[in-house]
């Protein structure tokens, strides 16, 4: 029951290196839990290549390479759930058995259970959404509520085989297995995923025309600070934040260099903009650098309360983001960014010339009191955000099944 | 609160009401077309979608020289987007009928558009467009049998968060082969309580979310412009607007600047007397100002009329305009004007009128009805003129640009189409996607060159026949639904504008 015992700081010292470096007992990652990050991966490339072919080609069918790896993903967790539940539930490996938890007479992992209503939540929303589009129309905004059913569940099979994860990562750092740094390894490499998947929520908020308005710095204060402070926490690793937000920025800029490669042509109407090539994501924001400044203060302050590192965090994270990603966006909207790394150059077949994105000028940019304002509120939202996760990845860290 | 609530029903009611509404002519959706593109000859039928984003279906019967292939693209019909047309589709040839092409194609999008047609054969390759106003004209309500199954899913994915929650609480954080104690299982119920009631409280807000966005769709349903009508002495006044919070009134009139010329006018203006349609005009009011329209009324017999205007929107948009006018006994009038038409058939509750029309001035209009007629079936209807001795006229004009007007309306009053022997489409977007064309496929027709840059807003177009005028017309159409219809047929001859009228019952 060690490990539910909460202490009083933000950031609990770090028991399993020693354990892990030193003498530390033979084990290897389960199969399942490899499936599982490639399922996550899956659906993580085929939602980016979605995107970019409704930007670049328009019109799809239910067979585009980008929906099969959406539903690989969902087949993939499928498996891995099914053995798991049937093992844990029927099957006589009692080591499983002892590690799961009960739900309506079924047996386990937690993440199983999570990945399962993540795999639920999809299928309710590809009726919901198809009616959505017959209805109201197809695929106009990311964020509609089928959409965000959809995501919640691409979401939940993401956090469902992290939890999977982590429970075989608590455990082999209780035990001090040799999996440990494996697992924690996969662990990071899911939550980069995760910020990924965090920023693609806010893609519609955090547009480069639209970096010189608070929005944007409170939708990431919302949604950004509670992931980088769960998964520091959970992970026990001191550059979780950096090296999360590493990972989202390297499969952004990959997406950049890579998809643009691959002739594409619009077949749909109305054309603005004469595509010949897939087009990329906008180029990441610059999330490594408040993600870095968050690890090394997270790193000095591991006797403080979680209330105050939440509100020094909250006011660090926004205030170096602004710094760096401001100037940074004045960069992007420049001539100087027009070239195939930073990706300036390319735009959606339905973007007319008088859009802000075709133009490269800001969106209705804020300044003096409107922008005092709205940074202060997106410090707010940070500081809240910070705490949520600090508690969250504390609570994460105590899970055994 | 109240008042967001009170703005959502209305704009649901405003949606309900104008459903029936549908943009070019009134409750006919669907165009219907003749195109030539050199030795290539077509009757194309394009059934537009009731929903944007949705699928328009095309069919194309090939009546000229030999085509080996055809390919539609949809573009808008003006502007940036009418230059970049996106990969074509193939349309099939039907195995039955290798002449018969079918095909559908998605028009994302409410406004002015046309379907391009690439066409191939022994004469060598060429494109011809047809103009497609889109716009949403229905609000799709769930299925019930939808509605359970996403009901029975969604009780399922919250009984699943109460479930994971409780389990969550209760037993993950135990070391592997413990069993939860009294307490934690307690603590674990709370959890899954509080879970239910976070759960329930997002569903609430997601419905709320919902009717927002449906609300928002409602509001861009297409709903034509209000026609507004006073007589003062022997002239009538309109006014074309829609309802603007910001303008004086809550009213904002139409700029007449901002429509094209369509055969010299900016208004087409079919009065019919209802309910009998017993007396019919075709008129042509002009603008005066920067927002009226006016015409001085001829001799009309007193009742209660209904206006159905045509007017283009400078995108090439075409739109009819619906009013009621009452004209009182003893108005002041003038002569009938030499472009405009008149007629005054049997009423409709006389019976079913013949297919031969005797016209004033002794010449008979002969419709060549087809044995049965069909809703949503696509038809060349055909007229011929004939002298007071029987023969096919001579000396035949083009009226307003064309060999024949035809007007369609259905005995209720609740359809409307006036149409041409080119096809239901507005003669200035035709203009419009022959431009569009000839500009972006040099040499593919062989009139658009020299119709390119032509439709310009306010810009007098001279569309007549190079031809001599026939005196037989066919006007391809389709009817929209099953029932009673009227239909009025304008030829000149001479001087004299002849309108014939016929009865038809559509099955």
């Amino acid at each position: 029951m060690s490990s539910t015992a909460r202490p009083e700081t933000g950031f609990a010292p770090i028991p399993i290196s020693t354990a892990s470096r030193v003498g530390a007992r033979s084990a290897t990652v389960p199969w399942y839990i490899w499936v599982g990050a490639l399922a996550v991966t899956s659906a993580s490339i085929g939602g980016a290549w979605d995107v970019s072919w409704h930007r670049s080609i328009g019109r799809d069918s239910f067979w585009t390479p980008a929906h099969m790896l959406i539903y690989a993903c969902g087949v993939l967790a499928g498996v891995v759930g099914t053995w798991l539940v049937l093992n844990a539930t029927f099957g006589h490996d009692e080591k499983l058995r002892a590690a799961s938890v009960n739900i309506l007479g079924l047996r386990a992992p937690l993440g199983v259970f999570l990945a399962g209503w993540g795999g639920v939540a999809m299928l309710t929303s590809a009726p919901f959404d198809n009616w959505w589009h017959n209805a109201y129309g197809l695929d106009e905004k990311i964020v509609s509520p089928p959409h965000t059913l959809l995501i919640l569940g691409i979401r939940a099979i993401s956090v469902g085989m992290m939890f999977l994860i982590l429970a075989a990562m608590n455990r082999a750092a209780d035990a001090g297995t040799s999996d440990f740094k494996s697992l924690q390894r996969l662990f990071l490499y899911l939550g980069g995923l995760a910020i990924g998947g965090q920023m693609f929520f806010l893609q519609e908020f955090t547009f480069d025309t639209g970096l010189h308005r608070s929005i944007a710095y409170i939708s990431m204060g919302i949604g950004l600070p509670i992931l980088f402070a769960t998964i520091s926490e959970a992970s026990r690793f001191r550059w979780a934040a950096t090296t999360t937000a590493s990972i989202y920025m390297l499969f952004i800029i990959g997406e950049i260099l890579i998809l643009p490669l691959f002739p594409a042509q619009p077949k749909l109407g109305p054309v603005f903009f004469p595509v010949t090539h897939l087009v990329p994501a906008k180029f990441p924001v610059l999330l490594f650098v408040p993600a870095l400044a968050l690890d090394l203060f997270w790193q000095r302050a591991r006797l403080w309360k979680p209330w105050q590192i939440a509100i020094v965090s909250g006011i660090l994270f926004v205030a170096v983001l602004v710094a760096v990603e401001w100037p940074f966006a004045n960069f992007l909207l420049s001539k100087a960014s027009e070239n195939r790394f930073f990706g300036t150059i390319y735009f959606d077949y339905g973007t007319p010339a008088t859009d802000f994105d075709r133009l490269r000028r800001f969106f209705e940019p804020q300044y003096g009191i409107a922008l005092v304002k709205g940074l202060g509120i997106a410090s707010l939202c940070a500081m809240a955000s910070t705490w949520v996760g600090l508690r969250f990845g504390h609570w994460m860290r105590g899970v055994q099944r | 609160m109240k008042r967001f609530h009170l703005r959502n029903l209305f704009l649901l009611l405003a949606a309900l009401i104008t459903v029936a509404q549908a943009h070019a002519h009134v409750g006919n959706k669907d165009v219907f077309q003749t195109i030539t593109a050199g030795p290539y000859k077509f009757f194309v039928t394009i059934r537009t979608p009731t929903v944007i984003p949705g699928v328009a279906t095309i069919e194309v019967r090939s009546t000229g020289a030999p085509v080996t292939s055809l390919t539609i693209t949809p573009l808008m019909l003006t502007g940036e987007a009418s230059h970049h047309p996106p990969t074509p589709d193939a349309l099939k040839p039907s195995a039955a009928d290798p002449n018969f092409y079918t095909g559908s194609l998605w028009l994302m999008g409410s406004g002015s558009w046309q379907v391009r047609f690439g066409i191939n054969g022994a004469a060598g390759p060429a494109a011809a467009s047809v103009p497609v106003p889109a716009a949403p004209t229905v609000l799709l309500r769930m299925q019930r049998p939808l509605g359970i199954l996403l009901g029975i899913l969604g009780v399922i994915l919250i009984l699943g968060i109460v479930g994971i929650v409780t389990a969550a609480v209760g037993e993950s954080r135990l070391a592997p082969g413990l069993r939860p104690d009294a307490p934690r299982r307690k603590h674990a119920a709370l959890a899954g309580v509080l879970a239910l009631a976070i759960v329930v409280f997002a569903v609430y807000w997601g419905g709320r979310w919902w009717n927002v966005e449906a609300a928002g769709y409602a509001a861009d349903l297409y709903r034509s412009s209000d026609l507004r009508t006073s007589i003062s002495g022997d002239t009538l006044n309109l006014r074309i607007g829609d309802p603007d919070p910001k303008s004086p009134g809550g009213w904002k009139p139409l700029k007449t600047a901002n429509l094209l010329l369509d055969h010299n006018h900016v208004m087409h203006l079919y009065a019919i007397r209802e309910p009998e349609m017993d007396a019919v005009f075709h008129l042509h009011p002009a603008p005066v100002g920067e927002n009226d329209l006016r015409i001085a009324l001829p001799a009309m017999p007193p009742g209660t009329y209904k206006l159905f205007a045509d007017i283009v929107y400078h995108n090439g948009f075409p739109e009819t305009e619906v009013a009621t006018l009452i004209i009182p006994p003893g108005l002041p009038s003038v002569p009938l004007a030499p472009e405009d038409a008149a007629a005054a058939p049997a009423p409709l509750s006389h019976g079913e009128l013949d297919l031969s029309y005797k016209l004033p001035d002794g010449f008979t209009m002969v419709f060549d009805r087809p044995s049965t007629i069909t809703a949503n079936t696509a038809y060349a209807l055909r007229f011929r003129l004939l002298d007071s001795t029987g023969k096919p006229a001579s000396d035949m004009q083009p009226y307003l640009g064309m060999p024949g007007h035809a007007a369609f309306v259905k005995s209720d009053f609740s359809t409307f189409a006036h149409t041409h022997p080119d096809g239901s489409a507005a003669m200035p977007a035709v203009m419009l996607a022959d431009a569009s064309t000839a500009a972006s496929a040099p040499g593919a027709t062989s009139n658009a060159a020299a119709m390119s840059g032509m439709a310009m807003p306010g810009m007098a177009m001279s569309a007549a026949p190079s031809e001599p005028v026939s005196s037989t017309v066919e006007f391809p159409y389709g009817f929209p639904s099953a029932g009673r219809y009227r239909i009025f047929i304008q030829m000149k001859h001479g001087s004299t504008i002849e309108t014939g009228v016929f009865d038809v019952a559509v099955q």
